[in-house]
């Protein structure tokens, strides 16, 4: 495997840090839902699970941006015809997928510090957790955008695509315990919900923050479903079309 | 040089794009032209590597597109149709990134975009968001990708399709700066003539005819193109239009209140051929 470096740095650049100034507004947007729901969860708990809104918030948000990137992707794809100009380089589907995970990452960066900075003011943070966190919305943005781009690369027009991104944003950020204790539904359910992403890195943050015991397993699982969701999208990319 | 033998493509649902395509594009520019759904695009995706094709086999420059596909994209660029530059970026970034892809240093990427977005005139608006360009600066954008690559083989996809006239005449001046041969295809006759000697014309997944334009319109030689309301004999009809070809001569004597008498152009060739095959 010989990847494009330079191509991965440039995409990843064009669709991250230089994107923010020309779509700001998205990152507002983005951040609505997240911040609305620790609003909604404080007040219904009386403050009481706030760090659980604060640890699952931050997942949330980098899912979000994930899924919006992996949209991008497909308006790449059918809209702009971007990818078919991509694939007469020697560029290939993994430099491409990097490229805009690498965007994603730095597309969220304004969002991360958001996040960061709450948790210290809540004294959440610790460098071992600062550190590990920062892994979890890795291993999440590349286990999301590989399982939506995966998704998504069956969808023939972007309109659909759009119905897609919603119901799966839902389910990834909503239904995945990122914003109530991990511990409140059965096993049986967690392990059912550990298929998204967004399941086994909000365990892991409820268990980093202190919040839930730590489950070394849904590390595992994560770091499982980044590889795996990766490979699967390696293959359903379009590539070089039949 | 680009060879093509016996390049057929059939799509999963059945439809037959290709059947049987043979030929050698040794021009410095090559014109495609075909009615929609002639398999044009098909045959450009094959080409530059984008799609399989069923069977047969094409090369560029000697190298297979399918058995040495990496070699291939070395030497070409492949401006797919209907192509928009990425929105939010500016015609620069847009350049940059994409020789980026083609393994440029970045440095040297910034430098050829720079004078590539020169030469097809978008300096002025290098760095606004492509968003705000009018559809024949967004075009310009891709020509320049093609110019700043110094690739041998260019394939340009209706490159200005949708264009205003004056638009079109820049962007043809930007396809002439380009240094390689390019293939590009269109359904605008005078753009065919006006860059190309070489025309090749395709229907229903074939090729009809190859050659100069000159060469092409032999068969009508000393004939105008005579446009009617009636019937009149030997005549093609086109929706309600009645085409017929006569002599120049005969056609200003017998000419009738409402005929309309045009020059030959490639258009003619289009209309003879596809109307002969409609019907
Ligand atoms: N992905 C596809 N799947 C199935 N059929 C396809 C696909 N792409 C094209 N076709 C069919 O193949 C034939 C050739 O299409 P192609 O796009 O190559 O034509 P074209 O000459 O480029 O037309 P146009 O001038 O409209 O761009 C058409 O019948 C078209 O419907
Ligand atoms: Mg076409």
């Amino acid at each position: 495997m010989n990847l494009n470096i330079r191509y991965i740095l440039a995409h990843g650049w064009f669709t991250g840090l230089a994107a923010i100034k020309s779509s700001y507004y998205y990152i507002i947007a983005n951040l609505c839902l997240p911040l609305s729901l620790l609003f909604v969860v404080g007040v219904l708990s009386h403050g009481e699970l706030l760090p659980y809104a604060l640890a699952g918030g931050l997942v949330s948000m980098m899912v979000t941006n994930s899924i919006q990137s992996a949209g991008e992707l497909t308006q790449f794809r059918l809209d702009d015809r971007h990818q078919d100009l991509i694939i007469a380089t020697k560029t290939g589907p993994l430099d491409y997928m990097f490229g805009e995970m690498l965007g994603s990452f730095e597309w969220s960066i304004p969002s991360i510090l958001l996040y960061l900075a709450l948790d210290m003011s809540y004294h959440l943070l610790t460098p071992y957790n600062l550190v590990m966190t920062m892994a979890v919305c890795i291993l999440v943005t590349v286990a999301t955008l590989s399982l939506v781009f995966s998704i998504l690369s069956f969808v023939k027009y972007t309109r659909k695509s759009w119905a897609i991104s919603m119901m799966l944003s839902t389910l990834l950020t909503v239904i995945a315990p990122t914003f109530y204790p991990y511990t409140y539904i059965p096993k049986s359910v967690l392990f059912v919900l550990a298929i998204l992403p967004s399941t086994p890195a909000a365990v892991l943050e409820q268990g980093l923050f202190g919040l839930e015991p730590m489950s070394w397993l849904m590390l595992v699982i994560l770091l499982a479903e980044t590889v795996v969701y990766l490979f699967i999208a390696r293959y359903v990319a379009r590539w070089r079309e039949n | 040089m680009i060879e093509a033998r016996a390049i057929t493509k059939r799509y999963k649902d059945g439809t037959l794009a290709l059947d049987g395509v043979n030929f050698t594009l040794n021009k410095k520019t090559t014109s495609i032209i075909g009615r929609n759904g002639a398999g044009k695009t098909t045959l450009l995706r094959i080409l530059s590597t984008q799609l399989l094709p069923t069977s047969g086999t094409a090369s560029i420059n000697g190298l297979d597109v399918v058995k040495a596909a990496q070699d291939v994209r070395n030497i070409i660029v492949s401006i797919p149709q209907e192509s928009k530059p990425i929105n939010y970026l500016s015609p620069l970034d847009n350049v940059v990134l994409y020789l980026s892809a083609r393994r440029m240093r970045m440095s040297e990427a910034k430098e050829a975009a720079e004078k590539a977005i020169k030469t097809v005139g978008l300096w002025k608006v290098r760095e606004k968001i492509s968003d705000e360009l009018s559809g024949g600066m967004k075009r310009k954008i891709f020509v320049a990708m093609a110019i700043a690559s110094k690739s041998d083989v260019v394939f340009l996809d209706e490159p200005t399709t949708g264009l205003d006239p004056l638009s079109r005449i820049e962007v043809w001046s930007a396809i002439k700066a380009i240094k390689g041969q390019v293939i590009l295809t269109t359904h605008y006759m005078e753009e065919a003539q006006a860059l190309s000697d070489d025309v090749l014309m395709m229907d229903k997944g074939k090729i009809l005819s190859q050659g100069k334009v000159g060469d092409l319109l032999k068969p009508f030689k000393g004939k105008v193109r005579v446009e009617s309301t009636k019937k009149k004999s030997h005549s093609y009809k086109v929706g309600n239009t009645y085409i017929s070809y006569i002599g120049k001569n005969e056609a200003e004597a017998s000419v009738m209140v409402g005929d309309i008498i045009k020059p030959i152009t490639l258009d003619d060739l289009f209309i003879k051929r596809g109307v002969e095959l409609e019907y």
